[in-house]
């Protein structure tokens, strides 16, 4: 009988197979959806810049990646519930609800700062446990429970500020949002990059995350093999809601005030994130680097499209329509396989072998 | 037999990222004949079949039918042309009904002029076909409550149904026991009698010398030989097929010691009844019975997915509650299912996550951090013993010949390591080779202490690999067998003592 050592190849194979590994990995660079997003980011970047340098500048490039990390922090966590094949439509309220809740604890309690922030994760972690056990107990979709929540939250923070704003937050909270790192840095890139290598260590790392892409694959498969899907499932509802109500507490800093309106139509931006970084929307696919570059393409076209001066009636048109290419573009390629590039790749890989 | 091949293929090639699957193969069929292919696993049998009727596209090559080229560009299409496929896994419509399945896109109409299908009518029909295959399934039941034998003779019914010119049938037969498969073969004579061509791909080689008229025989994407039905012997495929020897594994004695699993009066809401039988440390023990004798269900039960509604199960002389397959998995049971492709395997995953799907936490530490060298070389370590047809551990397991599928879901549970292995239909779709191998591994494994529970409707796997054989049927208890009394009649007497009871109760009441 074979044992596990049968890595025990002679070195020139292994330095053959080493060769071939690292072609591998960049051909598959090369074809990864991923990849060609990234390079269309990059070129659209390249774009605006030419049209007009001030895209480039610090001052705007600020803006840009702030505005890319708020939105790249919702997506993160919606892609959570997508790869467990559900669906999370209460980010946008959750926003409007993280913002309001904030600045109310410290404005009405007079909590201190740390407080009323953890106070409010803890409420968007309950609000995801309430959804993961609508969906895992009562067998219901996502959809139903998060559109339900998506209706209550922007209702309870309406009547809570009678929609009026709460203004008077203090210097100290305001930096959340607005604050830089070396001056340089906005600390909400920094709060992204945090969630993001989180994120990725889970997902790509641990047991858990692979447990979690077991469950949006064949749940019944992974339960067969001991998965507790249950739990997996309501971990990625609680991961949603509290990235939703992160970014709802960067928005109230950034803006100083919580606004009851924020966040509105947030979640299908953050869906669309997810989407163009290559998450499927049956389950069981997408990784953090994907949905960062879904981010990342989305919030440099909004940013363009203020710089270059593009009537803002048409903003909704123009980053719709690049969905629709992209989207359009993924599913012909999973549909007849040889997208120009794939096929060029393997042509060669056939020269060489 | 006729000179002139009712269809032909020339020089088909085909490949896959990594593998050549089809390499410069020639393929006839004749009007009339039963032909029967077959090869290891990853051979390329099923590309074939799937270039044939239009799933894959091929790289190079020719088909005629007839005489006419054709460019087999769908299923349906294929269809219109008169083939007809049974595939390897699985294709029905799991919310539709045994009807609807089989008369999908060409239902009976009521009212023609308004498209109203005559459901009464396709239900009825439904069940006149499948009776005659021997099996008795109501119409209306939708083919989700439906085994995977009993899912296999609908597709059956479906594709003897469409009044095809040529059938293909993928391992028809992986899943069923004796008596579906006899009604399957007077069904394929019925058809050579109407001149109408079936081909055959079976691992049962006893199958293909009973019932076949000549034998294509498949090695690594080439056709390595034809054998006419006189001058073939097991022997002779095997060696064509393997290319050397492979006897069937001899099953070496353990000892068996006290027990492990221990099962008292159990019922399920599932349609088990009353069943109670130990199982010991070292021991196999063969559950044999007809298809829906509730061999499965009580697998189901003792692992949690169906609720035990009357009895006691004790592992190691303790009373334990088991509700969910998690559960199972912590008291030591490991449980190989019948339908690999449902419940079985993450397709769209890897050979090595499927492998380490029941052990992630065993090979993760305090901070859940996978150690992924361990699950390579854990996965290297299993695609070398059940010999996987893998390009390599990191191929998604979708891309792999169905009976490497069924290898990878052996793989999975034999590395979890458990107490108490329950195993439905294990071998499956797996060839020859891989097969004497998985049965010498078997037998290894009880050696060191392991109690298995193996579900086969194969006789000679049971027979040959059992310690003990317990017989079931309609959910309950009707013979046990020591190893040196059990014999094939008396297995299959008991197996279908329930059944003659019925048709004996039938034939009172409609006298
Ligand atoms: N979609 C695919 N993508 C990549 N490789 C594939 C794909 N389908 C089949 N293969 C490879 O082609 C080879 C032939 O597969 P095929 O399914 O034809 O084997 P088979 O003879 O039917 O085997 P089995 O007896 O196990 O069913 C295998 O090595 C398999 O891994
Ligand atoms: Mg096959």
């Amino acid at each position: 009988m074979n044992t596990p050592e049968t890595t025990m190849l002679d070195s020139r194979q292994t330095a053959a197979q080493r060769g071939l590994t690292a072609w591998e990995w960049i051909t598959n660079l090369l074809k990864s959806p991923v990849f060609i997003m990234f390079l269309v980011a990059i070129g659209l970047l390249a774009y605006g810049q030419s049209q007009n340098p001030n895209l480039m500048a610090e001052d705007n490039l600020k803006i840009m990646t702030r505005d890319t990390a708020i939105l790249g922090i919702a997506a993160i966590g919606v892609g959570f519930v997508i790869i467990t094949g559900g669906i999370d439509l209460s980010v946008g309220s959750m926003v409007g609800f993280g913002g309001v809740m904030v600045a109310y604890l410290m404005k009405e309690y007079g909590w201190s700062i740390w407080g009323s922030v953890i106070g409010t994760l803890v409420m968007g972690a309950f609000i995801g446990l309430i959804h993961g056990l609508f969906v895992t107990k009562l067998k219901m979709h996502g959809f139903l429970i998060t559109l339900v929540t998506m209706g209550l939250a922007r209702g309870f923070i309406l009547v809570i500020t009678e929609s009026f704003p709460i203004t008077g937050l203090t210097e100290e909270f305001k930096s959340i949002g607005q604050g830089y790192v070396y001056n340089l840095i906005p600390i909400p890139v920094i709060i992204c990059l945090v969630i993001a290598v989180l994120a990725l260590y889970l997902l790509r790392f641990t047991y858990i995350g692979r447990q979690i892409y077991a469950a949006g694959g064949n749940a019944e498969a992974a339960r067969y093999s001991g998965v507790n899907v249950d739990r997996r499932i309501i971990l990625a509802y609680i991961v949603s809601a509290v990235c939703a109500v992160v970014v709802g507490i960067i928005q109230a800093a950034r803006m100083g005030l919580g606004h009851p309106g924020t966040g509105e139509g947030y979640e299908l931006l953050a869906i669309a994130a997810c989407v163009l970084g290559g998450y499927s929307l049956m389950g069981g696919e997408g990784t953090v680097p994907g949905v960062v570059v879904g981010a990342l393409l989305i919030g440099i076209l909004q940013n363009e499209m203020v710089i270059l001066k593009v009537d803002p009636y048409y903003h909704k048109i123009i980053i719709y329509t690049v969905l629709l290419i992209a989207i359009t573009i993924d599913y012909g390629r999973r549909r007849w396989r040889t997208l120009m590039i794939a096929s060029v790749i393997d042509s060669l890989r056939q020269r060489r072998e | 037999m006729e000179s002139k091949p009712l269809l032909r293929m020339a020089n088909i090639s085909k490949q896959f990222p990594g593998v050549r699957a089809l390499d410069n193969v020639d393929f006839e069929v004749y009007p009339g004949e039963i032909l029967g292919l077959v090869g290891e696993n990853g051979a390329g049998k099923s590309t074939l079949i799937k270039i044939l009727s239009g799933v894959y596209s091929r790289d190079a090559g020719t088909i005629w039918l007839d005489d006419t080229p054709i460019e087999p560009r769908s299923p349906q299409h294929t269809q219109e042309l008169g083939i007809s496929t049974i595939y390897q896994e699985l294709a029905l419509i799991p919310h539709l009904s045994v009807g609807e399945n089989i008369f999908l896109n060409r239902e009976p109409l009521r009212l023609p002029a308004m498209g109203m299908v005559d459901f009464r009518k396709m239900h009825r029909e439904a069940e006149r076909i499948l009776h005659s295959l021997g099996t008795e399934v109501a119409g209306r039941t939708p083919v989700k409550n439906l085994t995977v034998a009993a899912q296999q003779m609908v597709e059956i019914a479906k594709a003897v149904s469409q009044k095809a010119r040529i059938i293909l049938m993928d391992e028809p037969t992986s899943a069923l026991s004796s008596r579906e498969v006899d009604a399957l073969f007077g069904m394929m004579h019925q058809l050579k009698g109407q001149g109408i061509p079936v081909v055959f791909i079976s691992h049962r080689l006893e199958e293909i010398l009973e019932v076949v008229d000549r034998i294509i025989v498949m090695r690594d994407g080439h056709r390595v030989g034809t054998l006419s039905r006189d001058e073939a012997t097991e022997e002779k495929i095997i060696r064509l097929m393997v290319g050397r020897k492979v006897g069937l594994f001899p099953k070496q004695d353990a000892e068996i010691t006290e027990p492990v699993l221990e099962v008292r009066n159990l019922s399920s809401n599932n349609g088990v009844r009353n069943v109670s039988f130990t199982l010991h440390k070292g021991e196999i023990v063969g559950l044999a019975g007809l298809v829906g004798a509730g061999r499965t269900e009580v697998a189901r039960a003792i692992c949690g997915i169906d609720r035990v509604i009357g009895g006691e199960i004790r592992i190691d002389g303790k009373r334990v509650h088991i509700h969910s397959p998690a559960d199972a998995v912590r008291h030591g049971i490991g449980w190989i299912p019948e339908d690999r492709k449902q419940h079985g395997l993450l397709l769209r995953m890897t050979v090595a996550q499927n492998t380490t799907m029941a052990i992630l936490r065993r090979i993760s530490n305090a901070l859940a951090l996978m150690n992924t060298k361990e699950e390579k070389a854990l996965t290297t370590h299993y695609v070398n013993t059940l010999s996987i047809a893998t390009p390599s551990v990191n191929q998604i397991v979708n891309n792999l010949s169905g009976g490497n599928q069924q290898k990878v879901v052996l793989a999975k549970w034999l590395s979890s390591n458990p107490k108490i292995l329950i195993m439905d239909e294990p071998t499956r779709g797996i060839d020859v080779g891989a097969k004497a191998e998985f049965h010498a591994l078997m037998s290894h494994l009880a050696r060191q202490g392991l109690a298995i529970l193996m579900i086969s409707s194969e006789m000679p796997e049971i027979i040959g690999m059992s310690d003990r054989v317990i017989v079931l049927c309609q959910g309950r208890v009707t013979g046990e067998f020591k190893r040196d009394s059990m014999t094939q009649e008396a297995i299959m007497t008991c197996a279908t003592q329930f059944v003659k009871l019925d048709a004996f109760a039938d034939s009172i009441t409609a006298s």
